[in-house]
């Protein structure tokens, strides 16, 4: 699915204009990205939840420096699936299974 | 900091709230605008198991097979039914808007543990005494160059500059095939024995002991050029696999994509056998277990008749970059299979994996076990 054909979708069940549907959606993306950004987490009914996890500092080998490094910390997002989206998706696309 | 241990969040309300005031919107159309999207996701997973939003990320369905597990409340053995698994996959943008707070932190190189923490058998080491050691009778060679009783090592002279040149690129290349070489050596003395002892330990000692033995040799030809031109010539032709000759660089045009036949599994055969007769090298078994993961649940288990996709490898001495991430990714697949039924393994084909492509290691960092990584990562 395309950008375009999920702005197209969105206006068309929210009856909103494309205009300002592209505006909501952008939105939406702006509120989750902030708050993935200051760490913290929300639950969408529905689709699931995010959070961030925060790997800690570790020490690899790098091969080409010859040396062992310092990973520094990282902070990722994570997203866990609501049941109930778990549920309905569970067999799609493998009805043979 | 404390706020991420916590792993703090924001209510539904809040978001919406904070979506409404920004797009000037009631809370109601919001929360309506909200749920036309995640069903728009939800029917989009389900029509094509993919939905990508664009700056944000991507929605996924991923098939998990049917696998073995335990009841934890009966202790009885069950199987697990094959089924998807949603995942979310943030793009750049949010990755690095997440990630900020430590963006600007780098790696940093611990010069004090450099040799300290190398184990004595690490084959990069021995590689690199060997590699010194060439140079050695280069320069011990101009002394006794005017002695026209030693033509071969007048010989080999050019050869071992041009190699020395290459070394370090190639050094590295030397030392990933020792390892890939040792490590499957030992998964597959873990495979056919199913131990319940650790055989691993034996063998390292017998690859140190190995290389002590190589290593003395080539000390000791420092008088003689000839006889060391001889020992360098064959010390890289020990480590496995050898190098075939002065074009053993990778290919920097690589195919991004292997072409696959079709193979007849006739009884008797294993995924190390079809790998040694259909791609040259039997090390690279993990490749077919992973494009044939819907069909082999175990990859131990080979069912007679059936078909598999088998890749052609053009050289299995000189795997494109392409191919070892392939490569390795099959062995991340054998390292999750192995988490659930054979967890005392699973490390060894973690450390294949970073043997392969330790960028594909960094990358999955995330959903592998702490202490396996730790033990993936030493080398």
């Amino acid at each position: 699915m395309k950008k375009k054909q999920l702005i197209d979708k969105l206006s068309e069940e929210t009856g909103m204009s494309k205009t300002r549907t592209e505006e909501m959606l952008s939105n939406t993306k702006n509120a989750l990205t902030d708050t993935l950004s200051d760490g913290k987490g929300v639950s969408i009914p529905d689709l699931g939840t995010f959070s961030t996890k925060t790997n800690e500092v570790r020490k690899i080998y790098n091969p080409h420096h010859e040396a062992y490094m310092m990973v520094p910390p990282k902070r990722i997002v994570e997203f866990s699936p609501s049941s109930g989206l778990k549920e309905k998706l569970k067999f799609v696309g493998r009805d043979n299974e | 900091m404390w706020a991420e241990i916590m792993s703090e969040k924001i209510t539904f309300k809040e978001l919406v709230e904070k979506i409404a005031e920004q797009s000037q919107q009631s809370y109601s159309s919001t929360n309506n605008f909200i749920q036309e999207l995640v069903e728009i996701i939800e029917s989009g997973l389900s029509e094509s198991g993919s939905v990508k939003i664009s700056g944000f990320g991507k929605f996924e369905l991923r098939w998990m097979k049917e696998r073995p597990g335990i009841n934890p409340q009966t202790g009885e053995e069950i199987t697990i039914p094959g089924q998807n698994k949603v995942v979310f996959k943030p793009y750049k943008a949010l990755r690095q808007k997440v990630n900020k707070p430590y963006s600007k932190m780098s790696a940093q190189i611990l010069e004090g543990e450099l040799q300290a923490q190398k184990k004595p058998s690490e084959e990069d080491e021995s590689l690199e005494d060997i590699l010194i050691e060439r140079e050695s009778p280069i320069q011990s060679h101009t002394d006794s160059v005017k002695d026209d009783e030693k033509p071969l090592a007048l010989d080999n002279q050019a050869n071992l500059t041009k190699e020395v040149d290459k070394s370090s690129s190639m050094k590295w290349s030397y030392a990933a095939a020792a390892i890939i070489v040792l490590l499957a050596f030992m998964i597959m003395i873990f495979l056919m024995q199913q131990p319940s002892e650790q055989p691993s330990e034996p063998a390292l000692s017998e690859q140190t002991e190995q290389h002590e033995e190589l290593d003395s040799p080539v000390t000791d030809t420092e008088e003689d050029p000839a006889a060391a031109a001889d020992q360098t010539e064959d010390a890289p032709a020990d480590a496995p696999p050898p190098p075939a000759d002065e074009e053993a660089v990778p290919d920097e045009d690589s195919p991004q994509e292997l072409e696959l036949i079709s193979h007849n599994v006739s009884p008797g055969e294993s995924l190390w056998t079809i790998a040694e007769s259909q791609l040259g090298n039997p090390y690279l078994w993990p490749l077919i277990y992973y494009l044939n993961q819907d069909l082999l649940d175990n990859p131990n288990q080979l069912f007679a008749d059936g078909n598999l996709e088998i890749p052609t490898i053009s050289d299995p001495e000189n795997l494109t970059d392409f191919e070892q991430e392939q490569v390795a990714l099959g062995y991340f697949s054998l390292y999750q299979w192995a988490q659930t039924n054979a967890p005392d393994e699973a490390r060894y084909f973690l450390w294949a994996v970073g043997a392969f492509s330790l960028d594909l290691l960094e990358e999955r960092a995330s959903e592998v076990d702490a202490e396996d990584l730790q033990f993936a990562t030493q080398r």
